[in-house]
């Protein structure tokens, strides 16, 4: 009794919780002038559902070049910023040189930076080394400033330091260099830690909407979240098709989040947090 | 063996390269040049001959009413979302703390509007907060209507839009929170609460003498990453009421970008973000210094 009852809570809960996320998926398959027809009721009628917002959202937002600029863009900053910011999180954690205290209190300072206050300066530094225009040079103005993040090192380090040390040791007697015993011994070992940097730097920039519309100014270079944002100036404005739009450009950080759940389990993000 | 010949001495700083490289071209050198534009009347557009104006914007941001509205707007969104979003999520994760596998369901639920992009949520929650046209509704009024309370324009009442966009965004970060202190739960040892039970203590008794002590760090760290992503408010108003109705949603976030992209004042601009980044820097120590007082 007591049982059921706590999966009924658990239930309820759940569905309250799922609510708007349902409302989204049920109303992106609803014809038009329905969305905001006869409140709640409607969440249970299934009649007239069609596809047709998906198929106008994808050619109206050129979903296609959307999807595939975010996913270079996001491809970019992860593979990047896995390699750099380990590299140096590794030299913070297991290297005894002159100048690491300065420079990790510097990565903690460099934490809290919000990063959307500097947008200004910061276009103008990238328009400085010459990262406008085409493609390639569009590109490395979305990746270069975000493949390295202060929080990324910090976390790394952590997760380094709380490394058995007898891994590394062996490796060295085994006649290894630095940068091998980096390589194939301690950044496999601390595999779910990346994950976990990975997953979240997903998030950050396949939701930015502040720095692409400001660095992608030609049709081509657009992001999802431009292609969003474009759906509401076209006329005439569809809620529909936003909401299609919106369903779509959520599917691929859904996918790459369930392939890496596994190694982003929950134990994993304490180690950081000392 | 000497360890410090040149050639070891020189590998932590080649590890180090390609991070400071970047670190310093993107984020260092710009805070740098904010800072000096911030002291003169620089704009958009010509950024090299402007003239010093020393502290003049920043006494100036000091007494604007916008400015002063963004910054208290902001703590207000803080002071909102803090506590009830490290409440709920911790309660969450003392819920869905299970060991069996059937629960797990759960934790995916509450996590989910985290996987959903901000600006997609932003649309999302315009579209719910709907108010009454006709027999048209968001589905915000149509749940009010059901339980027999009287539907709201929720955004565009300057006295509900900031909360309204308070809740969303407890609703849409609660998930992130509770997987942390779900984290610091499962460090807890079971025999440490077992010997607990057997010693008789009660739910209430558990919680407070071996939950919550052992909880620490997490709450410590939960609390500090909430307030200052918190102050980082912009998306949610941005998108959602561009900082209206009557400025009641403007965060400091807006004010500077604003600032900058359409007034291309670029040395107020800047001064408004020194501003911001000395009160964010504040409010981490702050916290720091406060944690560390607690636990001694």
């Amino acid at each position: 009794m007591k049982r059921a009852a706590g999966w009924l809570l658990a239930g309820a809960a759940a569905l309250g919780f799922l609510l708007p996320l349902l409302w989204m998926l049920h109303a992106s398959f609803r014809p038009e002038p329905a969305v905001f027809q006869g409140g709640w009721a409607p969440l249970l009628d299934f009649r007239g559902l069609h596809l047709g917002h998906y198929a106008d959202a994808w050619r109206r937002a050129a979903l296609a070049t959307g999807l595939l600029n975010s996913l270079l863009q996001v491809a970019g900053i992860l593979g990047l910023g896995l390699l750099f910011n380990s590299l140096a999180a590794y030299a913070l954690a297991r290297f005894d040189f002159p100048g690491r205290r300065p420079l990790f209190a510097l990565v903690i300072v460099l934490i809290i930076l919000p990063v959307e206050v500097l947008a200004v300066p910061l276009l103008l530094t990238v328009r400085d080394l010459g990262l406008v225009g085409g493609h390639a040079r569009t590109l490395a103005a979305l990746v270069l400033p975000f493949a390295v993040k202060a929080f990324n090192i910090y976390f790394l380090r952590q997760h380094f330091l709380a490394l058995p040390r007898d891994l590394e040791e062996a490796a060295v007697v085994d006649g290894a260099g630095p940068f091998r015993i980096y390589w194939s011994v301690a950044l496999p070992a601390i595999r779910p830690a990346l994950a976990t940097v990975l997953v979240l730097d997903l998030l950050t920039h396949w939701s930015d909407f502040i720095w692409p519309p400001i660095i992608c100014t030609r049709e081509e270079t657009r992001t999802v979240q431009i292609s969003l944002a474009n759906l509401f100036t076209q006329p005439p404005v569809q809620w529909g098709d936003i909401l299609a739009c919106a369903v779509l450009i959520t599917l691929p950080v859904l996918l790459v989040f369930r392939l890496a759940q596994r190694h982003v389990v929950a134990t994993h993000l304490a180690a950081g947090i000392k | 063996m000497n360890p410090l010949t040149g050639r070891r001495r020189l590998i932590p700083w080649l590890f180090l390269a390609p991070a400071l490289a970047l670190l310093g071209t993107f984020t260092l050198v710009p805070m740098l040049r904010a800072a000096g534009w911030s002291l003169t009347d620089a704009d958009l557009l010509r950024t090299g001959s402007a003239a010093w104006t020393g502290a003049a914007h920043y006494s100036d941001l000091l007494t604007d009413p916008r400015f002063r509205r963004a910054f208290f707007n902001t703590a207000c969104f803080a002071l909102m979302v803090v506590p009830v979003q490290a409440a709920l999520a911790f309660f969450l994760a003392l819920w869905v703390n299970r060991p069996e596998p059937q629960w797990r369901w759960l934790r995916t639920v509450f996590f989910a509007p985290v996987v959903v992009s901000m600006p997609v949520l932003a649309v999302l929650w315009t579209m719910l907060y709907q108010p009454m046209r006709g027999d048209q509704t968001g589905l915000v009024n149509a749940l009010v209507a059901a339980v027999g309370l009287p539907a709201q324009a929720w955004l565009q009442n300057p006295r509900l839009a900031l909360p309204a966009i308070a809740f969303m965004s407890v609703w849409q970060g609660v998930g992130f929170q509770m997987m942390i202190f779900l984290a610091g739960l499962q460090n807890l040892s079971r025999d440490q609460l077992e010997a607990a039970t057997i010693d008789g203590a009660g739910a209430a008794q558990r919680l407070r003498h071996v939950i919550l002590p052992a909880m620490r760090p997490s709450i410590a760290f939960v609390l500090t990453a909430t307030l200052i992503l918190s102050f980082r408010l912009f998306a949610q108003p941005y998108l959602m009421t561009r900082g209206g109705p009557e400025d009641a949603t403007v965060s400091v976030i807006q004010f500077i970008y604003e600032t900058t992209f359409l007034g291309q004042e670029l040395g107020r601009a800047s001064a408004a973000a020194m501003l911001f980044l000395a009160l964010v820097a504040g409010l981490a120590l702050a916290q720091r210094l406060f944690a560390r007082e607690v636990r001694s």
